[in-house]
């Protein structure tokens, strides 16, 4: 309906195929590259975690003691203060309470 | 003779573009300035945020949808604007002929120019790179900021706000200059065509080279 209502037109023709390669392959090529250099970016970002990862985990299996229970302190503290894990006293010296400091950030 | 004649200047797939780029970029080029300059409270800022976000991703919609569709219009866009003879010199030595005649109220001989002058092609380049970085850095500063490491973030935000403001300055000159030429003002946002005999008067090489008859 359109062509009706007018005399002329660009020639289709305008781009040869090999400029259309050309320039077509250009610009997608640009489009593409900064992709791979951000996914290169958050891949090296993420190799950094895994290696701190796994040397957390090495630390870990190296290190003498390994969990609270097993802790020599820990016991001593609830073998002379606290009482028992979750008891009131131990709560009563542990237990904090939430402030929202936020607004003091803000 | 060719008085009655009309060019298809800009197909329905450019100006449906075209419509949707105005859209979104109109609202994008305010509230960037809103969030760029902070001038309201934080609430305000949180709504000027979710209409950039919005508009933005209008945008993107936009810009990949006619990437896809219009391919060949990309390449064709890319040619004419990175099409740069020394007529694009002696253009820019005279700004196009705008100055004299705006302030001087004087028409100085012009370089003759293809479908697009020296300007415009100028401003092809930046919409072309501007409008890319500023689609690819904005997606990563809204929807990854914490994939991606931080200096790469903070280079990204600065790419931002550098190619928004310059993208910004050109649009009020594009939006005048743009309805200054008023009959192709009316085939962007009307009907696509443009007279014959304006169109050798703007783009002697463009009618020259690159229009046909349409019985032929």
């Amino acid at each position: 309906m359109e062509n009706k209502r007018y005399d002329y037109t660009e020639n289709p023709f305008n781009v040869t195929r090999r400029q259309f390669i050309t320039i077509g392959g250009i610009v997608v090529a640009l489009m593409v590259l900064p992709t791979v250099w951000i996914k290169e970016l958050v891949s090296n970002r993420n190799r950094y975690i895994l290696a701190r990862t796994k040397g957390l985990y090495r630390d870990d299996e190296k290190a003498k003691i390994r969990v609270s229970h097993a802790n020599q302190a820990v016991a001593g503290y609830y073998r002379d203060f606290g009482g028992k894990p979750l008891g009131e006293l131990s709560e009563a010296l542990l237990h904090t309470k939430y402030i929202n400091r936020t607004q003091g950030l803000a | 003779m060719h008085s009655e004649n009309m060019i298809l200047k800009h197909p329905l797939s450019v100006r449906i573009f075209h419509y949707l780029l105005i859209v979104s970029f109109l609202p994008l080029a305010v509230t960037g300035l809103i969030l760029y300059f902070k001038p309201f409270s934080g609430e305000s800022m949180n709504l000027t945020m979710q209409i950039h976000v919005l508009a933005g991703v209008l945008l993107t919609l936009d810009a990949v949808a006619f990437f896809l569709i219009g391919f060949e219009r990309v390449v064709l866009f890319v040619k004419r604007v990175f099409t740069i003879s020394m007529n694009d010199v002696k253009w820019f030595a005279v700004l196009g002929g705008y100055p004299q005649k705006f302030l001087l109220k004087k028409k100085v001989p012009v370089p003759t120019m293809g479908k697009y002058n020296s300007g415009q092609k100028l401003f092809g380049i930046c919409v072309l790179i501007g409008g890319t970085i500023l689609v690819g850095t904005g997606w990563i500063l809204w929807a990854f900021p914490h994939n991606t490491p931080r200096e790469a973030v903070a280079l990204m935000g600065t790419l931002h706000t550098v190619f928004g403001i310059l993208l910004t300055v050109f649009l009020p000159v594009h939006l005048f200059l743009g309805i200054y030429m008023f009959d192709d003002f009316k085939a962007m946002i009307l009907h696509g065509r443009i007279p014959y005999d304006e169109a050798r008067e703007q783009s002697p090489l463009w009618v020259e080279k690159e229009v046909i008859p349409l019985n032929k």
